[in-house]
């Protein structure tokens, strides 16, 4: 637990004249489940990208367990053991839901495309097991009814849990959640939280989530930082963040309707 | 875009859940391996009768039409693996064609028959001095076609959509030009002639199946799952670890190799080719057939294929004179290429989806449509 | 090569251009407003050549009645094309109207086989662009001096007109986005068509003056300007209307230079445009005016 998993230093990337992300720090520590707020536009979701190798920072360096990433691709990156679910849904629309999942496993894959073809026993058996997995990530995330549905057809809240279920099968050891509660019902919503929980107790993942759902963030997340205008503006357990001036501050400033005490 | 696997118009409304040829759900397919297999190989020995009889008893002219079919065929699902199933959209085909036949013509032809075609420049030292048979040739052909798109791959998939569709195009244009003018090798505008007739049923429709074989079991492979989410969405595919250019360098490779090698055999059908043969025309015409049968549905390229190739004769009556209710009808040559561009355009517009969408045969959902074989031994 | 030669040369890279510039606008133009790489363009030159020549050989027009109503009857072309085979397509993906458009460019062909027939038709050069000036070693032919200048009065004016008329600013402000346009309270199938109608009237006129300098027409001739065109468009950074004109021009210098530096390459001349585009999008996929490539 010395080290962190994820290790921002200094990083900051700008559209045009705009700096999306400024010099901000960030420590993740192994196991842990943490959240990252802030006001619309503060850069959460630019931060996201950073982390994945969507987009590249101007500056900055980027750790994670262990190894340098920035400048490595985007599969590189999740290789290495970093997922992430999108903030507007991108599922792959016409595959099945076992199928989504099962791309998840494609980058983990030993056998080559001749051996796929050939169905050579070493094939075989990875295939056989990538269908076995497959089936528990779909038992935990409980989307098994709907394994042979398109995932286009699903209901908003079960796209967003088949999102997560398809990072779990690139067996992350970071995952990165972008707004999972977003347009769920309250229901789901405690089901997502005790799914979030899950990953972290039983299959040992360290979470990272953004979301605008106050009351999920503060009862979920362990440690929380705020960002705004792409700087990281507090940092610390809820009950912290929730009193700091600054971030009542930053979110009275936006004058969004979403207060942080909620 | 809409995301609706089932477009509300036309034939694929058959295929709806509910529809006249879809059963519902199917038994998972590492079930029925073992029996799909076995049908899979009966067909296969049908099918070998079935070409058997024709190559007796059948006229010329439409074994001929046949052996054209299964090199279209060939043709269209190596194109859909690339435009289709993993959705880089590229219209470089033509480029292949040429290159593979090209390649095996130049290996099969005797030096005297080489020396005979080639009057204002010589051909170069070696290929003027041997022959080798059509086998192996062929492989070549393939392979070097496979090795020309892999090094295309580096710049072409720089780009996506629109792009890729003019940068592959310009290849396409660049390969015809580099035939017209590289006179020692491909003998210039008067290309090459006297290419042994080898090509025959059973030639055509070898490669068809090894091809389909291949591809087919790739789609059907963790490699295909890979290829389409790539075509989903392509950020998505990279966030899931899958590397988009890697992939789509082997799905560009392998239709190449086998663009190739259907180059070669077309070639040994037609038994003369030049630059004109292998123009823009060519990947349109490949393009409608893929569009037809359903961009993405391996199926539906072996269909449109054939569909093409009958058809195509077919409609020869509206460039022939006719009679109607007792008027001469002079013949229009040419109609029938307008007739072609108005399908693309009217399937794009009243059916995108084609005939059949994304969907592909199986055993399992012909015998389920059919009210066998459903929930066996599930 | 002697300056003389270099001069002239010059000269035919200038009128090459000026016509690859004319057939680029209208491209880039479509491709800044819908996204489309519009496939039929050069076929749309086409048809306004067979336009122009049925009005100046057949109905014995003077040329200059015969290209304006050539570039009238081209405009209507290009938007009856929009209406009937893109505008069904506006939500579709952006593959499928690309598809449509290559099938378009297909039909215009056949159809010009079929209606026009394969042989090419001579297309008389009227008096005042048949003239020989020569300066010195300097042999030039009026045309070549023309083509540029009426590109420049044609460019100017449709310079005028994007930036001073209210439907030209709507074009630009489509080409960036959807909702200012929408404030301004002008509909965008309007504009859409208005960009479609000047295109081809465009793409006629570079047909026209293409066709005399060759002098002849036949229903394939689009294809080649058309696809060249294309690539004069990106080289100029695609929904620019000035780096269309750049990259217009460029592409005739380097042709025409191509064939008088290295004659022994003349016959690649045809590749050279595509060895350029891949070139561009390697290194600078922006091209010359540099806006950003749309993903």
């Amino acid at each position: 637990m010395s080290q962190p998993i994820l290790q921002a230093r200094g990083l900051t990337v700008r559209f045009g004249g705009l700096t999306a992300v400024d010099r901000v720090e960030l420590d993740l520590p192994e196991g842990q489940l943490a959240g990252l707020i802030g006001p619309n536009g503060a850069g959460k979701t630019t931060c996201f990208n950073l982390f994945t190798g969507r987009i590249k920072p101007n500056e900055g360096k980027l750790t994670f367990a262990g190894q340098p990433i920035v400048g490595l691709r985007p599969s590189r990156i999740n290789q290495l053991g970093m997922a992430r679910t999108f903030q507007n849904i991108r599922l792959f629309g016409e595959l099945s839901v076992l199928d989504n999942v099962l791309v998840g496993f494609h980058g983990g894959l030993k056998s080559n495309f001749l051996s796929a073809i050939l169905r050579l026993p070493g094939y075989v058996a990875e295939e056989r097991g990538m269908q076995r997995r497959a089936g528990e990530i779909l038992e935990l995330t409980g989307l098994t009814r709907l394994r042979d549905e398109p995932a286009g057809s699903l209901a908003y809240g079960q796209q967003r849990l088949l999102e997560i279920a398809r990072a779990l099968a690139t067996d992350p050891k970071l995952i990165l959640l972008d707004e999972p509660a977003a347009g769920m019902n309250p229901q789901e919503t405690t089901g997502l939280a005790a799914l979030v929980r899950r990953l972290r107790d039983e299959l040992g993942v360290t979470v990272l989530l953004i979301e605008h759902d106050m009351r999920f963030v503060m009862k979920l997340c362990e440690q929380i930082t705020v960002l705004d205008h792409g700087k990281v503006i507090a940092r610390g357990a809820p009950h912290q963040v929730q009193r700091d001036p600054a971030v009542i501050q930053a979110y009275l400033g936006a004058g969004e309707g979403e207060g942080v005490a909620s | 875009m809409p995301r609706n696997p089932h477009e509300k118009f036309g034939l694929t409304a058959l295929l709806k859940p509910g529809g006249l040829l879809s059963p519902g759900a199917l038994p998972p397919a590492h079930q029925t391996r073992r029996r799909d297999t076995m049908l899979t190989i009966g067909a296969c020995l049908l099918a070998a009768l079935g070409l058997w009889l024709l190559e007796g008893h059948a006229s010329g002219y439409v074994v001929h039409l046949t052996c054209v079919g299964a090199i279209f065929a060939t043709l269209a699902v190596s194109y859909n693996l690339i435009n289709g199933v993993t959705g880089q959209f590229s219209l470089e085909p033509n480029a292949f064609v040429a290159c593979g036949a090209y390649v095996t013509a130049l290996l099969t032809l005797s030096p005297a028959e080489k020396e005979a075609s080639f009057i204002l420049e010589p051909l170069i030292w070696p290929l003027s001095a041997f022959s080798i048979p059509l086998l192996p040739a062929l492989v070549i052909a393939g392979l070097l076609t496979a090795l020309m798109a892999f090094l295309m791959g580096f710049p072409v998939f720089r780009v996506r959509g629109d792009y890729l569709a003019i940068v592959t195009l310009g290849f396409g244009e660049v390969i015809r030009v580099v035939a017209n003018n590289a006179q020692s090798v491909t003998n210039g505008p008067l290309g090459l002639k006297g290419i042994p007739h080898i090509t025959n049923l059973w030639w055509s429709w070898g490669l068809l199946a090894v091809c389909l074989f291949f591809i087919v079991r790739l789609v059907h492979s963790s490699y295909g799952r890979a290829l389409m989410a790539i075509r989903e969405d392509e950020t998505a595919a990279e966030a899931m670890g899958i590397n988009a250019f890697w992939h789509k360098m082997l799905a560009f490779t392998l239709s190449a190799f086998f663009e190739g090698v259907a180059g070669g055999l077309l070639a040994h059908l037609i038994t003369t080719i030049s630059p004109s043969l292998f123009t823009f025309f060519l990947t349109f015409n490949l393009l409608i057939i893929i569009v037809v049968g359903g961009l993405g549905s391996t199926t539906g390229a072996v269909l449109g294929a054939f569909l093409f190739t009958y058809g195509g004769e077919w409609l020869r009556v509206v460039e022939e004179p006719m009679q109607l209710m007792g008027l001469d009808i002079p013949g229009i040559p040419g109609m029938r290429m307008v007739i072609f561009s108005l399908i693309l355009v009217g399937v794009m517009i009243f059916l995108r989806r084609g005939i059949l969408g994304r969907h592909d045969f199986s055993w399992r959902w012909l015998l389920a449509s059919l009210g066998l074989g459903r929930g066996s031994k599930a | 090569m002697d300056a003389a030669q270099l001069t002239q040369q010059m000269i035919n890279g200038l009128t090459l251009g000026s016509l690859y510039a004319l057939i680029a606008i209208g491209y880039t133009m479509v491709y800044g407003i819908l996204r489309l790489i519009n496939f039929a363009h050069g076929d749309v030159l086409m048809v306004g050549c067979y336009f122009a020549w049925f009005g100046a050989v057949q109905f014995g027009l003077p040329w200059w009645v015969a290209l304006m109503g050539s570039m009238a009857l081209t405009a209507a072309l290009g938007v009856l094309i929009d209406q009937g085979a893109y505008r069904p397509l506006r939500q579709a993906p952006r593959i499928s109207a690309l598809i449509t458009a290559i099938g378009v460019s297909f039909f215009l062909e056949n159809l010009g086989l079929v209606v026009f027939g394969g042989r090419p038709k001579a297309f008389a050069r009227p008096e005042m662009f048949n003239h020989i000036y020569q300066w010195g070693e300097v042999r030039v032919l009026s045309l070549s001096i023309w083509v540029p200048i009426l590109t420049a009065i044609i460019l100017a004016g449709l310079i005028l007109f994007i930036h001073r008329t209210r439907m030209g600013m709507a074009m630009r402000a489509l080409s960036r986005d959807l909702v200012t346009v929408q404030l301004m309270g002008i509909d965008p199938n309007r504009i859409i068509a208005a960009t479609f109608a000047l295109g081809s009237a465009l793409a006629a006129a570079g047909g026209v003056l293409w066709a005399m300098k060759y002098p002849q027409i036949n229903p394939l001739m689009g294809v080649l300007p058309g696809l060249k065109a294309f690539v004069a468009a990106v080289l100029g950074g695609i929904g620019n209307v000035t780096g269309a004109m750049l990259g217009g021009l460029l592409l005739g210098m380097a042709e025409i230079m191509l064939v008088a530096l290295l004659p022994e390459l003349a016959g690649y001349r045809d590749a050279l445009a595509f060895v350029m585009l891949i070139g561009i999008l390697i290194f600078r996929p922006t091209g010359i005016m540099g806006e950003e490539l749309p993903e």
